[in-house]
């Protein structure tokens, strides 16, 4: 089945079943693998994107109700790779293997964008739905705050 | 200071096709690897580069699976060559036989390369050098390096690298080279991030699950209960599916290459692919009874009531036990452990008559090239295995199971085939870190010394899952671990409970679940003995020598620096602690892969959940190459250490595994990770592991926290559930 969706700014058509998970159509059809693969059942958040601004799980999002809402990935997140979230997570050194961090920086960046200046308890609420497996937790907290401070 | 070492046999200069000067060395498992052979080693690579234009590439030989060895190897081979870090272009390599051997596991990465690498690095600065002397006519030692350039201090004159290459390509290796002195070192020791950061925050950074080929079909294989056979299976529902194309038997058993008997669905596309092994009808036979972890904890009882294989013995433990004032005995019990690495396992193979390639994420890439090979029969030349970051290893990606089954895929349906494993495939067919029961018995004098220590561990063997001709116990018991050559009379032994489930290396090997035994245990002694917990640990290590150690991370364990490491954090933590109702700290110390760790963590219990709060470690484990990649693995290994102690437990029941996701195998979140203080020991010796360290006195540590917080000793992990379950008895 056409699907025609808005990714990154831009409109992409696709065929495919239409209870196909939106994570393997922006991996297998869109090639836009900076969206991880972890869990397939929203426990990890390793498939973290925006839709219309809000953190998503799109392992467990099915293409047909995406409808024309704008999808953001990790690669549409800034145009060059300097979001203050992008900045900080090299700053702070956070990656370890680097698998869930396109996860993790899409979720703090839904974060920021409502809450610029979040809580040590803000961060733990939205960031509580996305593991790292290496642990680099400690940083990943130090970096959303230091992104928060330079947005100030 | 000078380092100089000859190394004639072992370094190797040649100009690359584009002129530039290239240096290569052998590493120690090289070397040692050739000698076994009685062979030469293989033609040497170039582990660096100096371009004409002035560029330096260096090679990051080993596979990058977290533990920032991409970061850390190359910054050994900038230090030695006095360039700029941020001149250095780090290229990763595939696997290559010119490579020698390219493997990351057993914390072996920094320790084994430390010299050689250095030594490429040292071995192309004084080609440059000779070649810049000989351009100036003066004496090579009258010159000097720094940030790229070679400088001659009398007359003021430098040149850049880049115009010295073509001319220090063409002169032969030298035979001596000279190492810096530690006071020398700019980029060994600071703060140097991870190499490929800027790919991996824009999401460019290419993992083995990312890749694809024209014309691939993904693979997702339906695996049955650990030791059962396919007894029949039905294809139609999955052939049914839009995209499906073929349904394959993977005619296993559990074969030498570790595959699983399964049967494949494969399809154009990953979605297709898992539909399709959701519909296929597979009729399995039974697991034997070794597959059910009430059988084996059954057995495991019933082990330890006989003697077991002796790992090691001093003295005359059931007389030193008789004799003794008082004699304290405990079972301590750990389950089987799942990596679950944030990648699931997967490969992409191309397999054609003439070669093959594969792609996917490995931290045993030799290990992939010989199933590849095994399989199709191709020779070693005809086999390309691409390596890539990988989303975690800790173990999981030493083994090629999955790679095996891609390129079996690939042969019988002559595609590419890319295997997919969903995370519930990752937590029900893992290679475990083994379940097991261990004994402890001490003896303790009027004075409260232990004078007798019997330590007896039945589990089910890594090596003997393997069948790989070694010992069992080889894998699972260390026969000179702490507190062996402390104790006046010491006894070690093992007995094996074979099992159907698979056994594996999960971080830190079986250190992780020993420690839990032994320093809880240790921990028990000081609280019979009437004293502190840390006190006795050091009066127990004695004074410091040098201790025999001929397990990995040998040939000595130190027990000053031992000592060092829990003085440290005894000392920063403000020990001992008067503990206050439900909250209190808990101290552990372990001597793995070379390197000395201890932690003391502050844990509370509330309404019967368990929070740590706080985790001081020190480390002592020789220099320390790039701070921050040093504190990360120290970070990790912790919340790796805490998932498991708390959470992690893998339980079987006839044959299938009874988790299957995150939502039943925990892992610590971010509102649970407690602040983290890590302190390195200063020291000028030669760096030994640090990956896997930190893991094994997490759990104890933990435990010994919980005992002063609420006087409950849980001796079975995962701490969590047996903390509940022992207040509920």
């Amino acid at each position: 089945m056409r699907f025609d969706i808005n990714v990154n700014g831009r409109r992409q058509s696709v065929d495919v079943a239409p209870e196909t998970p939106l994570l393997w159509v922006l991996r297998d059809d869109l090639q836009l693998t900076g969206t991880k693969f972890g869990c397939g059942v929203a426990q990890c958040g390793a498939c973290t994107v925006h839709v219309n601004g809000k953190p998503t799980r799109a392992c467990t999002t099915p293409i047909s109700s995406v409808g024309s809402a704008a999808i953001t990935t990790i690669e549409g997140l800034s145009p060059d790779g300097t979001h203050p979230l992008q900045r900080a997570w090299i700053a702070e050194d956070v990656p370890q293997c680097g698998y869930c961090q396109s996860g993790q920086i899409m979720s703090a960046a839904a974060l920021l964008a409502n809450t610029p200046s979040p809580s040590d308890a803000q961060i733990d609420t939205a960031m509580r739905g996305n593991i790292c497996r290496c642990g680099t937790y400690v940083r990943i907290r130090a970096a959303i705050h230091r992104a928060a401070e330079a947005g100030r | 200071m000078t380092n100089e070492i000859d190394r004639r046999a072992f370094i190797r200069v040649a100009a690359s096709t584009t002129g530039a000067l290239a240096v290569g060395v052998l590493t120690t498992r090289d070397v040692a690897r050739a000698a076994r052979r009685a062979a030469p080693p293989s033609v040497l690579s170039a582990f660096v580069e100096v371009g004409e234009d002035g560029t330096v590439r260096i090679i990051a030989k080993n596979p990058e699976i977290g533990s920032g060895v991409k970061t850390s190897l190359p910054i050994l081979i900038a230090e030695e060559l006095d360039v700029d870090w941020s001149a250095v272009r780090v290229v990763q390599a595939d696997y290559a036989q010119k490579y020698g051997d390219q493997f990351t596991g057993g914390s072996t990465a920094i320790w084994e390369h430390w010299t050689p690498l250095r030594q490429a690095g040292a071995a192309a600065r004084t080609l440059l050098i000779t070649a810049a002397a000989a351009r100036w006519n003066v004496n090579a030692d009258t010159c000097s390096t720094e940030r790229g350039a070679v400088f001659h201090t009398s007359s003021g004159r430098r040149l850049p690298y880049g115009d010295l290459a073509a001319d220090a390509a063409k002169l032969p290796a030298p035979t001596t080279v000279r190492l810096k002195d530690a006071s020398q070192f700019r980029v060994i020791g600071t703060r140097v991030p991870v190499v490929d950061a800027s790919e991996i925050v824009t999401g460019r950074a290419r993992y083995g699950l990312d890749a694809s080929l024209p014309g691939m079909l993904i693979a997702c294989v339906a695996r049955g209960p650990f030791g059962a056979k396919v007894v029949s299976f039905d294809a139609a529902p999955a052939l049914a599916i839009s995209g499906v194309e073929r349904v394959i038997k993977i005619d296993a058993g559990r074969d030498a290459l570790g595959r699983v008997e399964g049967v494949a669905v494969l399809a154009r596309s990953t979605w297709a692919a898992m539909q399709g092994r959701r519909r296929l009808r597979v009729t399995w036979s039974d697991a034997p009874d070794d597959a059910s972890s009430v059988n084996l904890e059954r057995q495991f009882r019933a082990a330890l009531a006989s003697p077991g294989t002796v790992v090691h013995r001093d003295g005359d433990v059931a007389s030193a036990l008789a004799s003794s004032a008082r004699t304290i005995d405990a079972v301590y019990e750990v389950p089987f452990l799942a990596h679950v690495p944030m990648e699931p396992v997967h490969y992409l193979a191309d397999v054609r008559a003439d070669r093959a390639e594969m792609w996917g994420s490995t931290q045993a890439p030799g290990s992939v090239a010989q199933h590849v090979a095994a399989l199709t029969g191709l020779k070693p030349e005809a086999i390309t295995v691409h390596l890539n970051r990988s989303g975690g290893g800790f173990g999981r990606r030493l083994m090629a199971d999955y790679a095996a089954e891609a390129a079996f895929l690939s042969k019988e349906a002559q595609r590419p085939v890319k295997v997919v494993w969903t995370r519930e495939d990752d937590v029900q067919h893992d290679y475990y870190r083994p379940a097991g029961h261990h004994r402890l018995r001490a003896g303790l004098s009027a004075t409260g010394t232990v004078t007798a220590w019997s330590h007896h561990l039945a589990n089910t063997s890594r090596y003997a899952f393997a069948k790989n001709g070694r010992p069992p116990e080889q894998s699972e018991m260390y026969a000179e671990d702490f507190p062996v050559g402390c104790v006046p009379s010491t006894l070690v032994e093992y007995t094996l409970v074979p099992s159907a489930v698979p056994a594996g290396a999960w971080r830190s090997t079986l250190h992780s679940s020993n420690a839990f035994a032994v320093q809880s245990f240790i921990d028990e002694l000081a609280h019979a003995a009437g004293r502190d917990p840390a006190a006795f640990r050091l009066e127990l290590l004695g004074p410091p020598r040098e201790l025999k150690y001929t397990g990995h991370g040998g040939p000595v364990l130190d027990t000053g620096r031992f000592a060092a490491v829990i003085k440290k954090v005894v000392e920063q933590s403000g020990w001992p602690h008067a503990p206050t109702a439900g909250r209190a700290w808990g101290i552990a110390a372990h001597f793995t892969f070379g390197s000395y760790a201890a932690e003391a963590v502050e844990v509370s219990v509330q309404n019967g959940v368990i929070r740590v709060h706080r985790v001081l470690a020190a480390i002592d484990c020789g220099t320390v190459v790039n701070l921050s990649g040093a504190e990360a693995q120290v970070q990790g290994g912790i919340i790796d250490g805490l998932s498991a102690a708390l959470f992690g437990e893998v339980t079987v029941d006839k044959g299938i595994v009874s988790q299957s996701n995150f939502s039943d195998y925990r892992l610590l979140r971010i509102d649970e990770v407690p602040r983290i203080d890590v302190h390195f020991i200063p020291s000028a010796v030669a760096p030994k592991g640090l990956g896997e360290p930190p893991v094994p006195p997490v759990a104890p540590a933990v435990a010994n926290a919980i005992f002063a917080a609420t006087g409950r000793r849980i001796r079975r992990l995962p701490l969590q559930k047996n903390f509940a379950a022992s207040v509920a008895g």
